[in-house]
């Protein structure tokens, strides 16, 4: 178990961009959604040992994230949101490389695990080949083989998935699910709501620094049920549909607007159809309600 | 007509003059050539002898001396990667997404850059102009003048330099690798020397003129004639100069006419192919859905796979390894395995291929083709005179190779995933100290190779490796050290590469221009330069001296490192109170 407590961080350029933060992350995937700009990645930072908070503490396993880096450094498996590998090393080469650095010297040891993370990532093919002409969805899956590299027990993603074509996505999400069931505290880190409802068992969402939500995807979706309603109505009805009810959201379908609003006491109107609740019904009516409310 | 201020072109030319506003170099630079200028006005040729600071043959004869000794290096700076700029930022494709012709780009781009370059290298006329208005004791100064000032910069610096911008921005453009450009500022003094003493000696005088870049050979004066008459000299040009300047003129064409032809604003080729044919390989050998999270989630938009194969999870183990992260002996064996990468990417710098055959052949010229004098012996002197032309080249490799072993983790945005490694922080500072160290160690191995084998072609033998290994033990590898230790020291504290070229070429070129003036004290001058003889190595009265410098020197050397880890930005443990 993670523990977070109070964890705040102002930049000298005077943006808050963590308020206080106070988490329980458990062992297996804990989806960390919010938009961009929300302290997603400040927080990431802090917790992979690269930036400092002002104040506040993250513990895990007895281990002080904040001042005992070394041994945080030890059971972390960081992917950070954007990162370079050297172009003119070979695949192999690099996870060797980041293997020697995780204090894995023995070669034949070595050898093996590249070999089997090689084959976890679909990268057995391709581990001769210079890192420079890999696509981003290779490089990003090199990225968390080097992450997976000697039982890390933390193991960091920040928006592993942004910029990846479809497929790739979905293999990534293959490799995150097969990570997440060996007992580490897997945190991803992302914007894209599907992710955490495809993978993550816990989550948060952040806001300006702050956790407006902790619970599970299920949790989050139930306190939705029956509550959801959606219909399809001329453009000219938004406008007053939106002042009247707490619409999640409008998408134009064929000139139409395809609504879909909450409504936890009854019926909004007689164009309304009971819809099933999604996470990101959830996502959304937090986000706009604290919008409002600020 | 549109003007060309509202054309794409003007866009990008402004464009450019704003972004090189928000840069250090171009400011630096400025201020180095405004000091230049201040130290021929109060300290050059014209103080004792009687010549006008603002005489017509004064400011005639200083500017290309001037465009000679520092500019070439700063015309690489500024010219080698504008383009390369909008290629790595990927601002590129944005731009030639755009209504703008390849022309318009490149001639907005080179001309931007070119503009601040002449804005810099005016600093050291605008400062002689200034200085009109002040005169030492001693001094004279004839009526303010403007124009000679004017025509003689545009004549002497700006063509001169319009044909180099236009080959650094070039090659920079066409190769994407403004290293190479770099590289070729570093050499052009010993190419240009050669080139004067190889090829343009054996022209006629009018030919030495016309061929002559840098206009050294023109309009050679008297320095014996008095000062009076001197003072009165105006300077014409002759036809010699004047199809000098139109041949650099068209030579700086000729390269942007190349570069037009040959620049291409789509993808290498090489790289196309590799993304393409890696990325859909192996994609659907493992794709899998699982079908409840796929059913309960909107917006996905794929079918579930047929393959029954693909409805397990089929999960590859990670074996279980032993992992060693305490105590001396696991940090010595990741320092070895970072310093052996480190090595390597070093070693994969294209410029070596350039710079290494370049600084043997340039070291070892004066034993290859002059006669040497065995004095003790021939190994001492062919060693000696080696080790002395070497120091330059070692300074320049240690001052670049240093700055990009030290700012590459940066640039290539691997600096995360290394700093979140349980790694302490002198592994990483002593793996590129030590890799840049080692570099020039091979450096020095292969020009000392070089130089016993054409001992032993000149049959000046015999060959007494002994004082090969004396010269490289007391001087070039305590000289390396000291240079590597001091440059890492440099990179730690300024941050940014370009400052730290600007500032460590800056102490450089002061502390050797205080040597030349005579004030070359042993405290402050760590390499040695010009304070020894091989004799001192063997015996004599300077010996204990010599030793007691090297001692001190590698003191200095331990002393940066430590400073350099102290100060390096990754944190080990912090220190606060909650």
């Amino acid at each position: 178990m993670l523990t977070i407590r109070e964890l705040t961080k102002t930049y000298s350029s005077g943006i808050q961009a963590l308020r206080e933060i106070s988490l329980d992350v458990p062992a297996g995937m804990f989806g960390l959604l919010g938009p961009n700009g929300a302290g997603k990645t400040t927080l990431m930072k802090i917790l992979a040992t690269l930036l400092e908070p002002d104040s506040g503490t993250a513990e895990m396993n007895g281990i002080d994230l904040i001042t005992d880096k070394p041994g945080t450094r030890r059971m972390l498996g960081y992917l950070p949101q954007e990162f370079g590998l050297y172009p003119t090393l070979t695949a192999e080469q690099t996870l060797h490389y980041f293997a020697k650095l995780k204090g894995v010297h023995d070669k034949k040891e070595r050898g093996v695990l590249v070999d089997a993370l090689f084959e976890r990532v679909n990268l057995a093919s391709a581990r001769r080949q210079r890192v420079g002409g890999f696509s981003g969805g290779m490089r990003q899956r090199l990225g968390i083989a080097q992450a997976l590299i000697g039982q890390p027990q933390l193991i960091i993603v920040d928006e592993p998935t942004a910029g990846l074509d479809p497929e790739e996505r979905i293999r990534f999400h293959n490799l995150l699910a097969e990570t997440a069931g060996e007992n580490a505290v897997v945190i991803l880190s992302t914007h894209i709501v599907s992710d955490v409802s495809s993978l993550c068992s816990q989550m948060a969402i952040i806001r300006q620094g702050a956790i407006l939500a902790s619970c599970t995807p299920q949790q989050a979706i139930d306190q939705l049920k029956d509550s959801v309603w959606e219909a399809t109505v001329p453009r000219e009805q938004v406008a007053v549909l939106k002042s009247d009810y707490r619409v999640i959201s409008s998408q134009m379908l064929g000139g139409l607007a395809h609504l879909r609003v909450i409504s936890k006491a009854a019926r909004p109107s007689e164009e309304f159809t009971p819809a099933a609740p999604a996470l990101e019904d959830y996502y959304f009516d937090l986000v706009n309600q604290r919008e409002r409310a600020s | 007509m549109r003007s060309p201020a509202r054309s794409p072109f003007g866009a990008i030319f402004q464009n450019e003059v704003l972004l090189n506003s928000k840069r250090v170099a171009p400011y630096a630079m400025a201020l180095l050539f405004a000091g230049n200028a201040l130290l021929w006005w109060g300290w050059g040729p014209a103080t004792g002898r009687g010549w006008a600071t603002n005489a017509d043959f004064f400011i005639a004869g200083v500017l290309p001396v001037y465009s000679f000794m520092t500019l070439p290096l700063f015309t690489a700076l500024i010219m080698a990667d504008p383009v390369i700029r909008d290629l790595r930022t990927g601002i590129a494709p944005l731009i030639f997404s755009k209504p703008v012709s390849r022309a318009e780009y490149l001639l907005g781009k080179f001309f931007g850059n070119f503009f601040v370059l002449v804005c810099c290298q005016s600093a050291f006329v605008l400062t002689l102009f200034v200085l009109q208005a002040f005169r030492k004791p001693g001094m004279i100064v004839q009526n303010v003048k403007v124009f000679p000032y004017l025509k003689h910069f545009l004549v002497f610096v700006v063509i001169s330099h319009l044909v180099l911008a236009a080959f650094y921005f070039t090659v920079g453009t066409l190769t994407r690798n403004a290293k190479i450009v770099y590289g070729l500022g570093v050499s052009f003094y010993p190419l240009y020397i050669s080139y004067q003493t190889f090829l343009l000696k054996s022209f006629p005088s009018r030919w030495r003129i016309v061929l002559d870049p840098l206009l050294m050979n023109w309009g050679k004066i008297d320095g014996a004639r008095s000062g009076e008459l001197l003072n009165q000299l105006i300077i014409a040009y002759d036809s010699d100069l004047i199809v000098n300047r139109g041949f650099m003129l068209l030579l700086a064409a000729l390269c942007l006419a190349i570069l037009y032809v040959r620049f291409t604003i789509s993808e290498r080729p090489g790289s196309v192919e590799k993304l393409s044919m890696l990325n859909l390989s192996t994609a659907a050998e493992r794709v899998y859905y699982d079908l409840d999270s796929f059913q309960e989630t909107r917006g996905h938009q794929f079918e579930r796979p047929d393959s029954p194969e693909s409805e397990v999870l089929r999960v590859i183990p990670l074996p279980e390894v032993a992992r060693a992260n305490e105590g001396i002996r696991a940090n010595v064996n990741k320092l070895i395995a970072a310093l052996g990468v480190e090595f390597r990417l070093l070693l994969s710098e294209r410029s070596l291929v350039v710079i290494m055959p370049l600084a043997i052949v340039l070291s070892t010229l004066d034993v290859a083709f002059w006669s040497v004098a065995p004095e003790p012996s021939f190994s001492a002197a062919y060693g000696g005179n080696t080790a002395k032309s070497l120091l330059l080249f070692l300074l320049g490799i240690t001052i670049f190779y240093s700055g990009e072993a030290m700012h590459r983790d940066r640039d290539l945005r691997i600096e995360p995933l290394l700093w979140s490694q349980p790694i302490p922080n002198y592994v990483l500072l002593l793996s590129k100290f030590l890799a840049t160290l080692l570099l020039t160690l091979v450096l020095i191995l292969l020009d000392a190779l070089v130089t016993i084998a054409l001992q032993s072609m000149k049959h000046n033998g015999p060959i007494e490796l002994s004082a090969y290994l004396r010269i490289c033990s007391l001087i070039l590898v305590p000289n390396a050290i000291f240079m590597a230790a001091a440059v890492l020291m440099l990179n730690v504290f300024l941050r940014d590469r370009y400052v730290t070229y600007t500032v460590a070429i800056g102490i450089c070129t002061s502390l050797f221009y205080l040597y030349s003036l005579g004030h070359n004290g042993w405290l402050y001058n760590p390499l040695l330069f010009r304070l020894w003889d091989y004799e001192n190595l063997i015996g004599g009265a300077n010996q204990s001296q010599i030793l007691e410098h090297r001692i001190y020197i590698l003191i200095l050397a331990a002393l940066f490192i430590g400073l350099a880890h102290l100060c390096y930005p990754r944190k080990p443990v912090q220190n606060r109170s909650r």
